[in-house]
């Protein structure tokens, strides 16, 4: 329901897990085989060489520091800019606002309604309930446009068609309390709680 | 305002179930999220490219490294299978694959999670609904119960992705009738209309319980 980046996650995850592999592999192969031993002495020391030379090539006039380690240096840390904004993407999209629009009435101005109120709204409606032994209700941003997510954590036995289908009759008269339509997602979930409770036995 | 009423009954049903916006919010419910493993990937690097940064900026001003010059540790890789022992080397390189596989079939595999969509909707307009496959579980395990006539613990109920295992066993002397508890739990499947589908078994075992 929040936007974490999805796509984004499986691919850069994807592509680190290809570069560990390959280097472990590498590892367990240097360690095993002996001809891969010297394929990769004369690969690896080709290589060495070449970025020997580019980095002596680069010198600081009159030092025998190359100024690459400072642009490598600056790499990295770009690359860990990333990261931390990659990591900072995680988890986003709860938000505070279940409707804001232009009101056309007399008195102009906007008309905002916080997410409090379907919160507190849908909690105390549901909090008597026998049938279950804990509920939350979240506002969420979808793609710009506000959505509520309902979890509820039915006692054992529950039918969840039945508690889904009382629910939503909840949301909908909520919906018309707030006078517009909001996308809804009721989530029948089981937790420590419900898995430790007592069985519901009547109904 | 009968007119608005109107109109909201006409699209109630294409904007809550069938829009864009609802599929990709049931599909981030139905699938696990890579959060976790991606904040630890991302750390990983993070430490990484940080000791890197450091390492590269103390040489570039021309101090003495912190743990180890750039240049040597990258001879030591080149002439790599001499200088340490193939225990170590080979041990480090298993790490770092199982590492590296753990990362890549988090970001491959489909990662669903044991839950199921409902889509029964008595009436119309019923918001989206995700179950956890242990509340369908017990439901149906109460209904079976009730059917089979015997207690909760001689019932078990296995709720996959496919289908859906109802395991009953009888108390001594008291037969259980399997197509019953069958009838009852396709009867409870039906109500529910879960997707995917699962088809139900039915599992009478041949041993009963004594005194139950």
């Amino acid at each position: 329901m929040n936007s974490t980046p999805a796509l984004l996650n499986r691919i850069l995850l994807a592509v680190l897990g290809l570069i560990l592999l390959g280097v472990g592999l590498l590892l367990v192969l240097l360690a095993t085989v002996p001809p891969v031993g010297s394929w990769w002495h004369s690969w690896s020391s080709g290589a060495w060489g070449g970025i020997n030379q580019v980095f002596d090539s680069t010198r600081f006039p009159g030092r025998p520091e190359s100024w690459l380690w400072i642009v490598v240096a600056l790499t990295l840390l770009a690359l860990m800019g990333l990261m931390v904004a990659w990591i900072a993407q995680q988890g986003k999209g709860r938000s505070n606002l279940l409707a804001a629009e232009y009101d056309p009435g007399e008195i102009p101005g906007d008309v905002r309604i916080g997410g409090g109120v379907a919160e507190q709204a849908l909690r105390h409606a549901l909090e008597g309930r026998p049938d279950l032994a804990g509920a939350t209700v979240t506002t969420y941003d979808v793609k710009g446009s506000p959505a509520l997510k309902v979890r509820l954590l039915p006692r054992q036995g529950v039918a969840p068609h039945l508690l889904a289908a009382e629910v939503s009759g909840l949301v909908d008269a909520l919906e018309s309390v707030v006078g517009k339509e909001i996308p809804v997602l009721i989530h029948v979930g089981a937790g420590a709680r419900t898995r430790f409770s007592r069985a519901e036995r009547v109904r | 305002m009968s007119s608005s009423v109107e109109s909201r009954r006409a699209n109630k049903g294409s904007r809550r179930s069938d829009g864009p916006d609802m599929r990709r919010v049931v599909y981030r419910e139905t699938h696990s999220s890579r959060a976790v493993v991606s904040v630890a990937a991302a750390a990983l690097v993070l430490v990484l490219a940080g000791y890197g940064v450091l390492e590269s900026g103390v040489h570039a001003v021309g101090q003495p490294a912190w743990l180890i010059e750039p240049q040597v540790a990258a001879q030591r890789m080149v002439d790599l299978p001499a200088g340490i022992s193939p225990l170590l080397l080979g041990a480090v390189g298993a790490v770092l694959a199982m590492l590296g596989l753990i990362f890549l079939l988090n970001g491959i595999l489909p990662g669903k999670r044991a839950r199921h969509l409902l889509a029964g909707a008595p009436g119309e307009g019923l918001p989206a609904v995700v179950v956890d496959d242990e509340v369908i579980a017990s439901s149906l395990a109460r209904r079976a119960r009730l059917a089979a006539n015997v207690t909760p613990e001689q019932v078990m109920v296995v709720v996959s992705q496919q289908q859906v295992l109802v395991n009953v066993r009888p108390t001594s002397g008291i037969p259980v009738d399997q197509g019953r508890v069958l009838d009852a739990v396709r009867d409870e499947l039906d109500h529910m209309l879960l997707e995917p589908a699962p088809v139900p078994r039915v599992n009478v075992t041949p041993s009963g319980v004594i005194g139950a």
